[in-house]
């Protein structure tokens, strides 16, 4: 806990809004306990754009921005079991084949439209893995966006300490 | 003894020693050192101070690693305490793992607890309501368990006391089955539970739904600012312990005030091994007490001893304090000590759809939810059960995001939810089970736990008079659902195991008579006047309400006798 707060402390006195969003909080690599997701930066990388396929950025930020890749291991890891892991584990390469077989190229090299074709094929896919890895990642990444400050304040507002609750007011359309 | 000095004795000695800190522990602090007793406090845990130990209560919800979810090595490791709804990553700190303090489920027992100053009054739900005459009554109307030796005038002074000093809020309903109390505003209830009591009220004479009863500060007076307690906020994260003092507490309540008077010391990291008997006074001298951190034991003498360890724990003390003249535990001539252990039966869950009020909702958050008092067998026997179930009811107009799909659509669609086109009403049954012998803890006689102390076997378990009532649960409420129109009506046994429920009572019961009962109409043990014990192990009877606003008049009236009895020499 502590060295996080010292890395954190760095992190702020450089720069935070390059080195860690401020709303990165708890997610960061220190975080990444397990060797499988003390893995490669390719493979955060590939999940970073998996994330901003999911819920991209338009005239807010998307996953991607609001760090929401280093949020989707860490639950893996810790939250789920080892059946979720395997197949979060097997479902990069899953992506990355995909993308082979349909474009021949890697998901990174393929435009927005051809990842969003990627990953919706592999969500209605066959192949029991290629679809619980959409759904588990798919899960996550929902759950880390509207659970981010960013969201939290500024589009889905989540009050602190409300003080009031009336029992009947007019649904606001 | 023979190795202390005259001053470490002395040091050692004071007026009351009060065996917990929680909810009713946390009362006789107060009371005790409010009479002007010096008084030692002993915790079994760690100490929690109002405010300053609450590490998660403002903490928001992106702050949390994993969103509040408990992480899968903590459920794998804790399959008992992860069943509790209270327990999640933002509260772990406040409850005891299943390792922590082993105990032999000769029968599946959830056995849930908090082992710190203020102990579960930290995380508990906060509802508070009086029992009447018709549950003080019961076990002798019903012939079960044994008279209680007190009625609902002996105590009601004493709920007025305790409540106006915690602060409860609720409505004045007048009703017979569920006495008003001193009460701050009400919650508000939202328009399909208004609906709901309306409809309720036609078609039967004798069922109502009320605001719950609720140890909210919703309009705090004078007395709850003396505390340094203010307005609850309607955040609806109490377990993490409020900074607002908003709910009662120990820690935000009775144990400050009671530090204030310079009368208390509160020690923590003390598990209490047994209580010290004397043969020649006839009576308790003081308690044994294990240093959780270094093992040591230490004596502690007092005229009068409280035994607030928590029901369960309570039990346990008594059991293991043995002597010549108690072989079998303190006060336990009558072998009754453990048994006639009760709980209140959870097990069912009743939930609906209403279409009605589609273009209402609710704003802001509330605490609380409505209450359904009880309306079976109250003054007389209508059925082939025992007893009866008082219900929570609660609706909410809640909403959903449309999931499907990837990209743009799917971010448009999450951050615009959609209101449900129907409330989502449910209820939750609370009923009284009938205490027996067969339902008991006892001493295992060769399991000890870390501190040494032997380990509880726990037997207790459900019978047939709970399932006919679980049954007539479903029957009636959904007969009072369809005649409100609800619909999409869905029941639901979950059959949890007993102890989850977080409301076990019994063991040391109160009786008129030595012979059939452990303690007098004054929480004393028949058998040893100076020792008290006023939380759940001296309930007779667990009737339906929410047990611990009962403990705490309980634990005060118990303090106001022993206090008086000191002064004229009898204790």
């Amino acid at each position: 806990m502590q060295r996080r707060s010292v890395v954190k402390n760095i992190a702020l006195t450089i720069g935070a809004a390059i080195v860690l969003p401020a709303w990165a909080n708890a997610w960061n690599r220190e975080s990444f306990q397990n060797s499988f997701l003390k893995n490669p930066i390719s493979q955060e990388n590939l999940l970073a754009e998996i994330v901003e396929t999911i819920i991209p950025k338009t005239n807010t930020p998307g996953a991607k921005e609001l760090n929401v890749q280093q949020f989707v291991p860490v639950m893996v890891m810790d939250c789920y079991d080892k059946n979720a892991q395997e197949i979060y584990k097997k479902g990069f390469d899953l992506v990355e084949n995909n993308a082979k077989n349909t474009y021949s190229k890697s998901f990174a090299d393929c435009d927005a439209k051809q990842r969003l074709e990627v990953l919706n094929k592999m969500s209605k896919s066959e192949n029991s893995d290629e679809k619980k890895y959409i759904q588990l990642v798919k899960g996550l990444t929902i759950q880390g966006y509207l659970n981010s400050e960013y969201v939290m304040t500024n589009l889905r507002v989540y009050e602190y300490a409300p003080a009031r609750y009336h029992g009947c007011v007019p649904v606001k359309i | 003894m023979s190795n202390l000095n005259i001053n470490s004795i002395k040091n050692q000695t004071y007026d009351a020693i009060v065996i917990g800190s929680g909810i009713s522990g946390g009362w006789a602090a107060k009371e005790l050192t409010g009479k002007g007793l010096r008084t030692l406090v002993l915790e079994r845990g760690r100490e929690v101070k109002h405010v300053t130990n609450y590490p998660t209560t403002t903490k928001m919800p992106w702050e949390f690693e994993h969103r509040n979810q408990l992480k899968k090595e903590v459920i794998d490791a804790n399959p008992v305490i992860s069943k509790c709804y209270a327990f999640y990553e933002g509260t772990e700190q406040f409850f005891v793992k299943d390792a922590e303090h082993p105990y032999v489920q000769e029968k599946p027992f959830d056995w849930i607890r908090g082992y710190q100053t203020g102990g579960k009054s930290l995380m508990w739900a906060r509802q508070t309501q009086r029992w009447s005459e018709y549950d003080f009554e019961g076990p002798a109307r019903d012939g079960f368990a044994v008279d209680w030796p007190i009625r609902y005038a002996d105590i009601a002074p004493w709920y007025s006391y305790v409540e106006k000093f915690a602060g409860i809020s609720g409505n004045k309903d007048g009703l017979a089955s569920l006495p008003d109390g001193e009460f701050l505003t009400p919650h508000e209830m939202n328009c399909v539970e208004k609906y709901f009591s309306q409809e309720t009220a036609k078609n039967y004479k004798d069922r109502h739904i009320i605001i719950g009863r609720a140890a909210h500060l919703t309009s705090p007076k004078q007395i709850h600012f003396d505390q340094g307690r203010a307005s609850c906020q309607n955040r609806t994260i109490c377990e993490r312990g409020c900074p607002y003092g908003g709910y009662f507490s120990s820690n935000s309540s009775t144990l400050p005030w009671a530090a204030k008077t310079g009368k208390m010391t509160l020690r923590p990291h003390s598990v209490v091994h047994s209580i010290i008997y004397d043969e020649k006074k006839n009576k308790a001298t003081g308690v044994r007490v294990i240093d959780s951190n270094t093992k040591q034991m230490t004596e502690y003498y007092a005229r009068i001893i409280f035994v607030n360890a928590a029901a369960i724990n309570t039990n346990l003390v008594l059991l293991n304090s043995t002597s010549h003249r108690f072989p079998n535990g303190l006060g336990n001539d009558n072998d009754l000590l453990g048994k006639y252990v009760a709980f209140h039966n959870y097990r069912a869950t009743i939930n609906a759809d209403y279409e009605g009020f589609l273009d209402s909702t609710t704003d802001g958050r509330r605490p609380n939810s409505a209450y359904i008092p009880r309306f079976r067998n109250v003054f007389k026997q209508e059925t082939d059960f025992l007893r009866g179930y008082a219900s929570g009811f609660n609706a909410g107009r809640y909403q959903h995001e449309d999931r499907s799909g990837m990209g743009e659509d799917l971010k448009n669609n999450i951050l615009n939810p959609q209101y449900n086109n129907v409330w989502s009403v449910g209820s939750h049954m609370m009923g009284e089970t009938i205490p027996k012998a067969s339902n008991f803890v006892a001493l295992d006689k060769t399991l000890v736990d870390p501190w040494g102390i032997p380990q509880l076997r726990i037997n207790v378990d459900y019978d047939d008079n709970d399932v006919k009532m679980t049954k007539d649960f479903f029957e009636q409420l959904t007969e009072m659902y369809t005649k409100a129109g609800f619909k999409n009506i869905r029941t639901n046994d979950s059959n949890r195991t007993p102890g989850l429920d977080i409301h076990e009572m019994g063991g040391v019961r109160m009786g008129k008579d030595p012979k059939t009962s452990m303690l007098n109409k004054w929480n004393a043990l028949h058998n040893c006047k100076n020792v008290f014990v006023t939380d759940g192990a001296s309930m007779t009877s667990t009737s339906t309400q929410n047990p611990s606003l009962t403990y705490m008049a309980l634990t005060a009236r118990a303090a106001d006798y022993a206090v008086k009895e000191m002064r004229k020499g009898n204790l």
